[in-house]
């Protein structure tokens, strides 16, 4: 059975992207693209296998087959250098077959529903192309059993998202979107890498089995590791001040926004504090840090979603609300709450999402809302409404707060280019430099 | 395999991987490159890294600089000069071996590495060469590679290494994150590879300074990652250039309509740069984070600044490049003798990036094996 549990393991993971593999090699080495069906195919399997081999992995995990299999479940490693190990490990538990499933599912329904819905689009094989490249990315994040190979996956995640929301790259906006949701990605990315690298320092390893030793760490290392994995669930999670980049993240095809910024993609940073819970527990610094974020968050974004006029964009704020509520309830210790909630609302965002292009059609039918009595606050106080309503508006400037605080780096980084070019004219023997 | 046995592979590997780029950058532009030069470079690959003392060594290193130098010197008499003095560096660094100084030799191979690699502010000739011939930068990867192997076989195990270590390490992250900030406000595509490569020779030569600290694999990992990753840039960076001519940031991009396998090679090859899971890139930037914590946490931090800087940068440049309303081209896509360099340049970045086992563990075993020079 072990043989079956680890197989299946793999082919969870790896199915999509021999798929993406195969249309890759089709669409470099063969004159045309390969077609619709073909891709739509290719991809549909890998991603049907994945289902297929999560749905053994839970059975496994909860013994219809014998003995279940639980905690780490190791392969060859990836490197052994010396001491230096990155091992191949998956780690068994109920949230990762929880999470390994219910991507896996939501991944193959968003993929049967986009060949309907992106017939004919001109990035058709793109989309399917990066959809391979998300599901193993997320099957890695759900069953990875070392902070490496959650990294991989956390990567592939952000990389295939970027491409989503630039996916209608012949306009301007999707693109700077994109570009903007890749470097807040990126960033807080860096939190993570950091925090994996000082995981293996002061734990002498970076499997998440090895977080049981966080209590024996001293405080200010516990706190400092906390918060590198805070920010980094903040940016994949879009939480303050973070929550820029997705609304513009809607500029994607409603069945990647869905998938990303409804089911999956933006609970991937909750499920990390799930996954690295015993280092958080440990530092009540962090632990208030994440509350207050994620409360500032929820309110935030339920000011936002009640002035915003199109459908998706209310709904990323929605989404956003109940989000930064996760992450409160995470950092309070209520974490199979938290879980429960996760799954719950990710099916139902995923759901509005796909409904999202529908909004006329059912508002016509269904009549169009009216505006209701004026709240409590705007009764209490009209100008503190008046306030809050444009500052919902035009959401906090947060961008161009953003933009603010990394104006220095930029006019750095034009100082030293300034300074490369006239070294380059000074001691060039070429006559003239670029 | 005994980890002995397995060992004595080592220089076959990473031969392996220095003719590989040595001679896609001939099969894409064939009219840069001759055959002596080719045969010379090859030539000079073979003895350097499989030559029995580290005079032979250097000297072959030497060779293939003034080979390089040679095929540059019509284009660039800067990056001819640099590579001149390389040699020149390198004839250096084999006197000091027989003289039996070491200090000296490790300090002339430091020197080496840095020019050849386009560390800043030492970077002006590789720029020069990155903005005049990028492929022969290609091709000069090469024989970085086989430098760097040769540096950590003959001169990285004196105690001088071990001494300078801290310096290297904290030079390499600062070079780093100059080159990656300015990586991010160039205007071209040349001054993008110009950037990167300075960048990525920062990150080289941090990691030359952490194998003194008995981490041979890491260094030789970024630099053979290094040399695939820009090497397949460059090269699509010359075959878009052949196409459309020189590529500005400024003007529309849109050539992704029109040019989609080029469009996908140059992401790819750029996402390996900046440590795409799946890429020998990933597994490189890892293990070298690892192995520069051990001598400086701050230096670490930095080069994981510098690679998300540089990822940004990667993509508006791609953005800018290829993303937009498609431009009407008559010009093609990749050629198939093109497509056959990018599957295999992609394919050896991904097998070292799924297995970095098969290069790395022999040529850890092989170098950590060597006895410690006095």
């Amino acid at each position: 059975m072990s043989d079956v549990f680890s197989a299946a393991i793999v082919l969870a993971v790896l199915a999509p992207l021999v798929s993406v593999a195969a249309v890759g090699l089709l669409a470099l080495l063969a004159d045309d693209h390969p077609s619709e069906r073909m891709a739509s195919r290719l991809i549909g399997t890998g991603l049907m296998a994945s289902v297929v081999a999560s749905v053994v992995v839970l059975c496994g995990y909860g013994g219809v087959f014998g003995e279940p299999v639980r905690g780490d479940v190791e392969f060859a490693n990836w490197l052994r250098i010396g001491n230096f190990v990155i091992p191949t490990v998956f780690l068994v538990d109920g949230i990762s077959v929880t999470i390994s499933l219910f991507a896996a599912i939501l991944t193959a329904l968003v993929a049967r529903f986009s060949v309907t819905y992106l017939h004919k689009e001109a990035g058709f094989v793109r989309f399917f192309t990066l959809l391979g490249v998300f599901a193993t990315g997320t099957q890695l994040v759900a069953l990875a059993g070392a902070l490496e190979l959650f990294f991989a996956g956390w990567e592939m995640i952000g990389i295939s998202s970027a491409f989503f929301i630039g996916f209608f790259h012949e306009r301007d906006e999707p693109v700077r979107s994109s570009v903007r949701a890749f470097a807040t990605y990126r960033f807080s990315d860096a939190g993570l890498l950091i925090a994996t690298v000082t995981t293996f320092e002061l734990l002498g390893s970076a499997r998440f089995s090895a977080f049981a030793g966080a209590a024996t760490l001293p405080a200010a290392e516990a706190t400092a590791i906390a918060l590198l994995f805070l920010v980094s669930a903040m940016g994949k999670s879009a939480q303050l001040p973070f929550s820029g980049w997705l609304p513009r993240a809607m500029e994607g095809p409603t069945p990647s926004s869905a998938l990303f910024y409804g089911a999956v993609s933006i609970h991937a940073g909750l499920f990390l504090l799930l996954r690295v819970w015993p280092v958080l527990e440990v530092s009540l610094v962090a632990r208030a840090v994440g509350v207050l974020i994620g409360l500032s968050t929820a309110v935030y974004a339920s000011a936002v979603v009640r002035v915003h006029t199109d459908a998706k964009g209310a709904l990323a704020h929605a989404t956003l609300a109940q989000v930064g509520l996760i992450l409160a309830e995470i950092c309070l210790g209520w974490t199979t709450l938290a879980l429960t909630h996760l799954v719950c609302h990710a099916f139902l965002r995923l759901g509005q999402y796909l409904k999202a292009p529908n909004t006329i059609h059912d508002s016509h039918r269904l009549g169009h809302a009216h505006a209701g009595h004026p709240g409590w606050i705007e009764r209490w106080s009209p100008d503190l409404s008046a306030r809050i309503y444009a500052a919902s508006l035009h959401r906090l400037r947060l961008d161009d707060r953003i933009d603010v605080a990394f104006s220095p780096v930029l006019a750095l980084a034009r100082g030293i280019d300034r300074a490369d070019r006239w070294l380059r004219r000074a001691v060039t023997l070429d006559g003239q430099t670029s | 395999m005994t980890n002995v046995e397995s060992a004595q592979t080592a220089p076959w590997e990473t031969l392996a991987v220095c003719l590989l780029l040595l001679v896609a950058p001939a099969v894409v532009s064939q009219h840069v490159f001759r055959a002596w030069h080719l045969l010379g470079l090859a030539g000079a690959l073979v003895v350097a890294l499989f030559a029995s003392t580290g005079e032979l060594a250097y000297l072959a290193v030497a060779v293939g600089a003034m080979v390089h130098a040679l095929t540059v010197v019509r284009a660039t008499r800067t990056g001819a000069a640099t590579l001149a003095v390389s040699a020149l560096a390198a004839v250096g660094v084999a006197l000091a071996i027989r003289q039996d100084h070491m200090a000296v030799a490790f300090g002339l191979s430091c020197l080496c590495i840095a020019l050849r690699a386009g560390v800043m502010p030492l970077h002006v000739g590789v720029a020069s060469i990155c903005d005049r011939l990028p492929v022969v930068q290609t091709q000069q990867l090469s024989s970085t590679i086989a430098l760097v192997f040769v540096h950590l076989r003959f001169v990285d195990h004196h105690a001088a290494a071990v001494a300078l270590a801290p310096l290297l390490v904290r030079y390499g992250a600062a070079a780093t994150i100059t080159a990656a900030l300015m990586t991010l406000v160039q205007r071209d595509l040349r001054g993008l590879y110009r950037g990167t490569t300075a960048m990525h020779g920062g990150m080289l030569l941090a990691a030359v300074g952490a194998a003194s600290l008995d981490n041979f694999a890491a260094a030789l990992l970024v630099a053979v990652a290094m040399g695939l990753a820009l090497g397949g840039l460059g090269i699509m960076i010359t075959s878009l250039e052949e196409r459309v001519g020189p590529v500005s940031f400024q003007g529309p991009g849109g050539r992704a309509g029109t040019l989609p396998k080029l469009a996908a090679a140059f992401a790819l090859f750029g996402g390996a740069g900046v440590g795409l899971p799946g890429t020998a890139g990933f597994v490189a930037d890892d293990l070298l984070l690892h192995t520069l914590w051990m001598e400086s946490p701050t230096s670490t931090v930095t080069v994981i600044l510098s690679s998300a800087l540089l990822a940004v940068a990667t993509l508006i440049a791609f953005s800018r490049v290829f993303l937009g309303r498609t431009t009407p081209s008559l010009a093609p896509d990749l050629y198939p003798r093109e497509r056959v360099v990018v599957v295999l340049l992609l394919l050896l970045l991904l097998l070292l990036g799924f297995a970095p086992g098969v290069l790395l563990g022999p040529a850890d075993a092989f170098l950590s094996n060597l006895p410690p020079v006095s």
